[in-house]
């Protein structure tokens, strides 16, 4: 029994001292490759699919990736967002499946305002989420793991089980699925809107430079006065709001909602899609634009993964592999801390 | 055949460059048995390098290594470890939930104590254990959870840790202390002088700190760095503190004790505390703070003074007692209002509460008071940065990078940045500092200080629990002396300038 477990001092040595002129040279190639990853594995992606079967890259190929991306993208800067604050939200596909009934419901007797009524509970339900994670200290995976079953709870009562088709009013949301924009949807392109706005708040906001600092360092954060309690309620509150628009999005493609319909399973594409937008799972590390480009992989490999010739019964094999070779090239190693 | 034995450790010629930069220069040394070493020397002298190629961590790019006269060449730690190279890390490195031991056996390659099957014999593993600490003299129960230890306690496990393999009868372990000294209480350090000594017995000690003085009261010879070079090298007996400075900094002599002016007492304290009181830590403490003024509270480990300085800051609460800031008594006291009413605090613990490591020098700064680099909720990256470079340059900070991780910093820098995210505010009023030298060298120490009397001057009255005595005795314009959660003395240094280290320390114990 030779070989014991490396201690933390052979294998993570400290001793003070300046850094070497190397390491900075190294951390901005680094730095950059972690900026730029996301973007290179979608257009490489794109790039091999274009060689084997150039039909994907056509008008129809782009509107079928693009509006198969929207909801995964809502979900994920919801979930990236919260990531970064060193959380997580497991709740939140859960949210924007009662967002989606909601909307089917309300939609025709409330018109404009059901759509605003459906926002605001899925914030508010964001807002719960908040506070119980900040207030009882129960950690976040455990914690919104439960929200998550009473939410399916409440999707499945609400919606009585059964399909739900929007009688009236119908277009209101429609529109949102059938207006294209360079052959996209235009739910894909509020999804590249929200990413804008919340790529703005994290680095051109107190509010965000508080995120951030909370996921990298909560105690130091916490000695230098950031208002923690607050930042996280807001932090759930604006994954709540993802989880409503993904809502908005799902029933604008389908025209109907379920418990168990289109966007039932949005939870792991959406922490995949965030993580291959090369948010760090450790916190205090995500940008949402790169997300945008994480969200259209995610959607985009199983159509690769076709227009590759892999079988059926081969795609989530493939599907798994992809994933891990690509949150390997995306994920960011700059701070050297423990991965969780 | 009665030659003298070969030196424990000798390096012929050892160079080490990192890109452009010589780290270490043709350096040759040599350690004989039974010798305590002092290695001193500025950040960025090279100390840091040299001990990582000593623990293998780091390989010279030319030179030699010898160990009891034969020549090693290490692939990494474990052959420095096996090779009987041992080594106490300045921030430590024991597993906490696991028992003394645990951590001693997990970190010897020889001499498992698991049986057959793969299972712990955790009788023989406590008996392995004892051994080892029996010969350091330490008096630990193994099988104590670490995290039950004082940090002196834990040092000594890292001691017991570092001198457990036993290299074969030829040889002598080489024990390396790399600033074992810097979070230590001053009764703490004594317990560690002693520990040395037993130490000398058996093994070979590079002793590396910052404090000059212990380095000459404990080690029996003294190496100074310079810029990758040895630029001294001899016996402590008939050294001074001056002569190793000067070495140090390249001919400048040490500063003499600031001499300060009494403040103007202005009318009102800016701090004011009234019998306060937490349970278990500190009790019935009363003192006031005029702005100007620079109060350090002094005291060994368990005194009480650190959870009363978090208390003030809101960090902590207190059960009993008032604080008044400014004249008006504080309610419901939190760090937000604190940091609100004007309070400022620069934890001892710099990684885990002083700075968030992985942003930059200029989010750090602004993340407090960003001052004119942000206009409502919204910050303005560009004014940001220029305040940080304004910083980085009045305080001399290195490299000048702004935009760096400050983890990636030397200790020192990253203190120079937590001191600039306080002052970078005009409505600073108080400032409480936990250990503000902790492990900084003579230049970061200095740039530190200046900035405490310059806030000083302008008007904020400074709380300030410092390292050392000296470091009171050179800052303070009062010190409060504590003892066990209670306050045993109070010392006006204006008004009794002959006060002498040993009437402090009468109060401290």
């Amino acid at each position: 029994m030779m070989n014991k477990i490396q201690t933390i001092s052979s294998s993570q040595p400290s001793f003070g001292g300046v850094i070497p002129p190397g390491g900075l040279t190294r951390h901005r190639v680094v730095a950059a490759w972690h900026a730029l990853a996301p973007v290179l594995v979608f257009v490489s992606m794109l790039l091999i699919v274009g060689i084997l079967n150039p039909n994907y890259l056509k008008p129809l190929g782009i509107s079928i990736v693009t509006a198969s991306a929207a909801p995964i993208l809502f979900v994920a800067l919801g979930q990236a967002m919260v990531l970064n604050i060193g959380s997580i939200d497991l709740s939140n596909a859960a949210i924007s499946m009662v967002g989606a009934i909601l909307v089917a419901l309300w939609l025709p007797g409330m018109g404009v305002m059901g759509i605003v009524a459906v926002l605001a509970v899925t914030v508010a339900i964001g807002i719960l989420n908040g506070l119980l994670v900040a207030v009882t200290q129960v950690p976040s995976f455990a914690l919104t793991l439960g929200t998550l079953g009473l939410l399916q709870t409440a999707a499945l009562v609400t919606s009585d089980s059964q399909t739900i088709y929007i009688s009236e009013n119908r277009e209101l949301i429609a529109a949102l699925y059938s207006t294209s924009l360079l052959f996209a949807p235009l739910t894909f392109w509020i999804g590249v809107f929200v990413a804008l706005v919340y790529w703005g708040l994290l680095s051109l906001t107190r509010l965000g430079l508080g995120m951030t600092a909370i996921g990298k360092n909560e105690r130091a954060a916490t000695l230098s006065a950031v208002p923690t309690l607050p930042i996280k309620v807001i932090t759930y509150a604006i994954s709540g709001l993802s989880g409503g628009l993904a809502g908005l999005a799902i029933v604008a493609q389908a025209g109907s909602a379920s418990a168990s319909g289109l966007g039932s399973n949005l939870l792991l594409p959406g922490i995949a899609a965030a993580l291959v937008g090369g948010t760090s799972i450790s916190g205090g590390q995500t940008n949402p634009i790169n997300v945008v480009f994480g969200a259209l992989t995610v959607a985009f490999v199983p159509i690769a993964i076709q227009a590759m010739g892999f079988g059926a019964e081969a795609q989530s094999l493939v599907y798994g592999l992809f994933i891990i070779t690509v949150v390997a090239l995306t994920t960011s190693r700059v701070r050297g801390a423990v991965i969780k | 055949m009665t030659q003298t034995p070969p030196p424990v450790l000798r390096l012929i010629n050892v160079s080490r460059s990192f890109g452009a930069v010589k780290a270490l220069n043709n350096v040759s040394l040599e350690i004989r048995r039974g010798e305590v070493l002092g290695l001193v020397g500025e950040n960025g002298a090279g100390k840091s390098t040299l001990l990582k190629i000593l623990a293998g961590i780091e390989k010279p790019d030319t030179g030699k290594i010898e160990m009891n006269g034969v020549e090693v060449k290490f692939r990494g730690p474990n052959d420095a470890r096996a090779a009987g190279v041992g080594v106490v890390h300045q921030e430590q490195s024991l597993f906490t939930n696991l028992t003394v031991a645990e951590n001693i056996e997990q970190h010897a390659m020889t001499g498992s104590a698991l049986s057959r099957l793969g299972l712990q014999d955790w009788g023989r593993l406590n008996r392995e254990a004892q051994k080892v600490l029996d010969k350091i003299g330490a008096k630990l129960n193994p099988n104590t959870k670490v995290s039950d230890l004082s940090f002196i306690d834990r040092q000594m496990v890292e001691i017991a840790r570092a001198v457990c393999i036993d290299p074969g009868r030829r040889s002598t372990p080489l024990v390396i202390l790399d600033e074992p000294t810097a979070v230590l209480e001053q009764q703490e350090t004594a317990v560690l002088e002693r520990e040395i000594r037993k130490l000398r017995e058996f093994a070979s000690v590079i002793f590396v700190s910052h404090r000059l003085d212990e380095i000459l009261r404990i080690c029996d010879r003294v190496v100074v760095m310079r810029s990758g070079s040895l630029s001294s090298d001899r016996p402590t007996a008939g050294v001074s503190k001056a002569d190793l400075f000067s070495a140090m900094v390249d001919g400048q002599a040490e500063p003499v004790i600031h001499a300060r002016q009494r403040p103007a007492v202005a009318s009102k304290p800016a701090v004011k505390v009234t019998r306060l009181s937490r349970q278990g830590e500190f009790h019935d403490i009363s003192f006031e703070v005029h702005p100007g003024q620079i109060l350090a509270l002094v005291g060994a480990s368990k005194s009480g003074r650190e959870s009363l300085a978090r208390t003030l800051f809101g960090a902590e609460t207190h059960d009993g007692g008032s604080i008044e800031i400014n004249g008006k008594p504080v309610s419901r006291w939190s760090i937000r209002k604190a940091v609100a009413a004007g309070l400022a605090f620069v934890p001892a613990e710099r990684k885990v509460e002083g700075i968030v490591g992985g942003l930059s020098s200029t989010r750090n700064i602004a993340l407090t008071n960003p001052g004119v680099g942000a206009v409502g909720p919204f910050l303005r990256p560009r004014t940001m940065a220029r305040v940080a470079k304004d910083w980085f340059s009045r305080l001399d900070v290195r490299p000048g990078d702004v935009s760096l991780p400050l983890g990636q910093f030397s200790g020192g820098n990253q203190q120079k940045v937590v001191m600039a995210k306080w002052l970078n505010s005009d409505a600073l009023k108080v400032l409480i500092l936990d250990h503000p030298l902790r492990g900084l060298d003579v230049g970061a120490s200095k740039t530190v200080n200046a900035q405490i009397r310059a806030a000083c001057k302008a008007g904020v009255a400074v709380i300030l629990i410092p390292d050392t005595i000296e470091e009171a005795l050179e800052m303070a314009d009062d010190i409060i002396v504590m003892r066990d959660g209670l306050r045993s003395a109070r010392h006006d240094l204006h008004s009794n300038r002959n006060l002498a280290i040993q009437d402090i320390v009468a109060d401290m114990v």
